[in-house]
């Protein structure tokens, strides 16, 4: 007999759906600047300006468990051609979880094709 | 759309710590068996299948389940007397993210995995992987469907 999606459940840490790649996000250009201290010491700062420039990201993993019709629909909302996601580094979260919180476990941005070694 | 080709732009795959699996890239598909076959005889394995990944890439996993433990020592030992430099490089690539990956969808002109060997016993790990690939395989498909539509709904409009 045919399961569907609700039917299959991914509860432990043990077995999870990985979503992997290389993107491109959105990240502030940042600023450098030195003040001088009291002590006499001209000390370096960075301040994040308005500008924004795109970052190529490599190896970049989303790691889903729960059960079938939850990782469903995270990995539809991280690749959501309007808005898709690209997770903060290694990210292992639960389905439901990343659906709470998006931009917790995320970053606005497109996946690009490009070769990844494993 | 054709089957080789990924629309997501990204690879997905299965994560698991209590399947043994090996990843074989540039090995004729003799070798793979051989390795496959000694291995499972060695560890008690029970069974597994080859499945094709690419020319000459193959991807084995076993049928019975062990702990993660276990899991490195067998993958570690296969990497030891097969002196493979590529499946070395993925184990040690799998041991940094404590759990070992198959890729499942399509990635760039490389198709995605198909079975082309069965041994032994199928109801164990293999029954559960096979059953979880083929929930990856039914999201990738809704997923494409979802997204080809406005492609052509685009295409119809101009």
């Amino acid at each position: 007999m045919a399961r569907r999606l609700g039917d299959y459940k991914m509860p432990s840490e043990t077995k999870k759906i990985a979503v992997y790649g290389q993107g491109r996000i959105k990240v502030p250009v940042k600023q450098r600047y030195w003040i001088k201290r009291k002590d006499g010491i001209k000390q370096r700062y960075w301040k994040k300006t308005r500008k924004v420039k795109w970052v190529e990201v490599d190896n970049v993993r989303f790691e889903f468990y729960g059960t079938g019709k939850e990782i469903y629909r995270a990995v539809r909302r991280a690749l959501k051609p309007e808005d898709p996601r690209i997770p903060k580094g290694f990210v292992s979260v639960s389905a439901t979880k990343f659906l709470e919180d998006v931009d917790k476990y995320s970053f606005e941005g497109e996946w690009i094709e490009k070769d990844v070694g494993y | 759309m054709s089957d080789t080709e990924n629309s997501l732009r990204c690879i997905i795959g299965l994560t698991d710590r209590n399947t043994v699996k090996l990843d074989f890239d540039n090995t004729p598909f003799q070798t793979v068996k051989y390795w496959a076959m000694r291995t499972m005889r060695w560890f008690k394995l029970k069974g597994f299948i080859i499945l094709k990944s690419s020319k000459n890439s193959y991807h084995v996993v076993f049928d019975k389940k062990v702990s993660w433990r276990k899991n490195v020592h067998i993958m570690a030992w296969v990497c030891l007397l097969s002196k493979h430099k590529k499946l070395t490089g993925w184990f040690i690539m799998q041991c940094i993210k404590e759990g070992s990956t198959l890729r499942v969808s399509a990635k760039k002109e490389k198709p995605e995995p198909r079975i082309v060997y069965r041994y032994g016993s199928q109801n164990g790990q293999i029954a559960e992987f096979l059953a979880y690939r083929s929930l990856i395989k039914g999201i990738i498909r809704k997923l494409q469907k979802e997204y080809a539509k406005p492609q052509i709904e685009a295409k119809v409009s101009a």
